[in-house]
C-alpha cells in the first residue's frame, strides 16, 4: 500500500499521460476512422478498395506490430520525430480508426435506404447525403459501439508504455520494478486509476444513448 | 398506341432496358411526356413500373437507351446527376421524411442546401407549402409524430419545395391505411389541375379516371397500352389489360 501512497504523484502523472494519449489518438482515430467509413460507401470504386483493405489489414494484425513499424520502421524511411510519443499516437490511432470505420459503417448500414434515396431525390450530393441525412442518424446507433472501441483505445495506450513512453502503465512497471515487494499492490494502483478513466466513458455512453433515443 | 411528338417532351424515354440479373425489368421502353401532362402508370405489381419511375431520376440505373429531361440525357453520376434530380420532385411509398429533421426542415432542407436559398426566405415558402397540403400546424414535429397521411403529404410539400419540372410519384398511396388514402390524392389531383407535370405509379384507379390526360398499362416490363382514360378503363385494347381490368372490377 506505501508503494501507492508514495507514489501518487507519479500515478497522476500517469493518468494525465494516458488520458493525453488515449484522447489526441482518439480525436484523430474518430476523424480517420469516419473518413475511412465515408469512402467505404462512396459511389468511386478505388475508395471503397483502398478503405477495404486498410480495414481489414490493422483490423486483423496485432497493436505492437503498429507500435513497432510506427516507433522502428517510419524512422527508417524518413519520418522521425523527437518523442516516442508521437509513433505511439500514429499507432494507436491507425489502429484505432480501422475499429471506428467498421462500427460507423454498420451504423451508415442501420440507416434505412429510403433516407439517402430521398436526399438524392432532392438533389443533394453525396457529401451532403452523408453529412447532413446519414451521419446524424447513423450517430445513435453508433455511439454504444464506439465507447467500447475508445474504452479499448485507453487500456490499449498501454503497450506505448512497452516503447518508452511514461504513461500510466509505463509508470507501474518502474514502481514495480523499484518496489519489488509490492508488485502486487502496485499493479492493483495501475487497475484503479484505468478504471478512472474508464469507467466514467462507460456511464457517458449510457447518458448519450439515451439523449439521443429517437423514434422511427 | 398514341404517339407523341418527342420534339416538345419533357419526360423522354427512349428504348430503356434493365434487367436485375436474369430478369428483364424494363423492355425497351419508349415514353414522352409532355409539359404539364399527367400520365398514371398501371399494370400487376412486378410489371417494372415501379423501376421505370425510380429509373427517371436515376434511382435505378438502366443498361441500355436513353432517358432524358427537358432535353438533357441523364448523367452517369456526380454534381450534374445531383442538378437534374433537383429538378425531378420524387414522392415514395414508404415517405422517406428525414426521421432527425423536423416538418419544417424537410421541406426547407433542400431548397437551403441544394440551392442556397436563404432561411427565412426558405422557411417562409416551406411555411406556404406546409399549408397548402394542410399539415402547416405540425411544422415543429419530427415525422414519427405524424400519421402516414400527413407525413405523405409532407413529402409531396418537401418535393415541391425544389420548384420540380416534373413530380414523380411511386406507389404514394399503397403504405397508407385506407382513411387516408384520399386526402393525399386530393393534394394530387390539386396539383394536376394546377398544371404540373406528374408521372404517377398507382393502383388507384380512381385518380387516373379523375386526374390523368393518359394511362399507361405496363406489363412483363413492357408498356403494352397508351391511352387516354376513358378509352383504356372501357375499351382496352390487349387481352393483359382486360384480364387486369376484370381483376379489378370483379371486387
Amino acid at each position: 500500500m506505501d508503494a501507492i501512497l508514495e507514489n501518487l504523484p507519479l500515478y497522476w502523472e500517469g493518468l494525465l499521460r494516458t488520458l493525453f494519449l488515449s484522447t489526441v489518438s482518439g480525436v484523430i482515430a474518430l476523424v480517420l476512422g469516419t473518413l475511412l467509413a465515408a469512402a467505404r460507401v462512396s459511389p468511386v470504386a478505388a475508395l471503397r478498395g483502398f478503405s477495404m483493405t486498410y480495414v481489414e489489414v490493422l483490423r486483423n494484425t496485432p497493436l505492437t506490430i503498429a507500435f513497432f513499424f510506427a516507433a522502428i520502421v517510419l524512422p527508417r524511411l524518413g519520418v522521425t520525430f523527437d518523442q516516442f510519443e508521437v509513433a505511439a499516437i500514429i499507432a494507436l490511432s491507425a489502429y484505432t480508426a480501422a475499429f471506428i470505420a467498421e462500427a460507423v459503417r454498420s451504423g451508415v448500414n442501420s440507416v434505412p435506404v429510403g433516407q439517402a434515396e430521398a436526399a438524392r431525390s432532392i438533389g443533394m450530393k453525396f457529401s451532403q447525403v452523408l453529412s447532413l441525412i446519414i451521419l446524424p442518424q447513423a450517430l445513435r446507433t453508433v455511439i454504444p459501439p464506439l465507447i467500447n472501441i475508445l474504452i479499448a483505445l485507453v487500456k490499449n495506450s498501454s503497450v506505448a508504455g512497452a516503447f518508452f513512453v511514461l504513461e500510466l502503465f509505463g509508470y507501474g512497471r518502474q514502481l514495480a520494478n523499484a518496489y519489488g515487494d509490492q508488485v502486487l499492490a502496485v499493479l492493483l494502483g495501475v487497475a484503479f486509476f484505468y478504471l478512472l478513466l474508464t469507467v466514467p466513458l462507460g456511464i457517458l455512453a449510457s447518458t448519450v444513448e439515451r439523449k439521443v433515443a429517437i423514434s422511427r | 398506341m398514341t404517339t407523341h411528338v418527342p420534339g416538345d417532351a419533357l419526360v423522354s424515354l427512349n428504348g430503356v432496358n434493365k434487367h436485375y440479373g436474369q430478369l428483364h425489368v424494363l423492355k425497351d421502353i419508349n415514353l414522352n411526356v409532355r409539359k404539364g401532362e399527367v400520365v398514371v402508370v398501371i399494370g400487376p405489381s412486378g410489371s417494372g413500373k415501379s423501376t421505370l419511375c425510380r429509373a427517371i431520376n436515376r434511382l435505378e440505373t438502366i443498361e441500355g437507351g436513353t432517358i432524358s429531361i427537358d432535353g438533357k440525357v441523364l448523367p452517369e453520376e456526380g454534381k450534374e446527376l445531383a442538378r437534374l434530380r433537383a429538378d425531378v420532385g420524387m414522392v415514395f411509398q414508404s415517405f422517406n421524411l428525414f426521421a432527425h429533421k423536423t416538418i419544417l426542415e424537410n421541406v426547407t432542407l433542400g431548397p437551403i442546401k441544394v440551392k442556397g436559398v436563404p432561411k427565412a426566405q426558405a422557411d417562409k415558402e416551406a411555411m406556404a407549402l406546409l399549408e397548402r397540403v394542410g399539415v402547416g400546424h405540425q411544422a415543429p414535429k419530427l415525422p414519427a409524430q405524424l400519421s402516414g397521411g400527413q407525413q405523405q403529404r409532407v413529402a409531396i410539400a418537401r418535393a415541391l419545395a425544389m420548384k420540380p419540372k416534373v413530380m414523380l410519384f411511386d406507389e404514394p398511396t399503397s403504405a397508407l391505411d385506407p382513411e387516408m388514402i384520399n386526402e393525399v390524392l386530393d393534394v394530387m389531383i390539386q396539383l394536376a389541375k394546377e398544371g404540373m407535370t406528374m408521372i404517377v405509379v398507382t393502383h388507384e384507379m380512381g385518380f387516373a379516371r379523375k386526374a390523368a390526360d393518359r394511362v399507361v398499362f405496363m406489363a412483363d416490363g413492357q408498356i403494352v397500352e397508351d391511352a387516354k382514360p376513358e378509352e383504356f378503363f372501357t375499351n382496352p385494347q390487349s387481352d393483359r389489360a382486360k384480364d387486369f381490368l376484370s381483376k379489378l372490377l370483379t371486387h
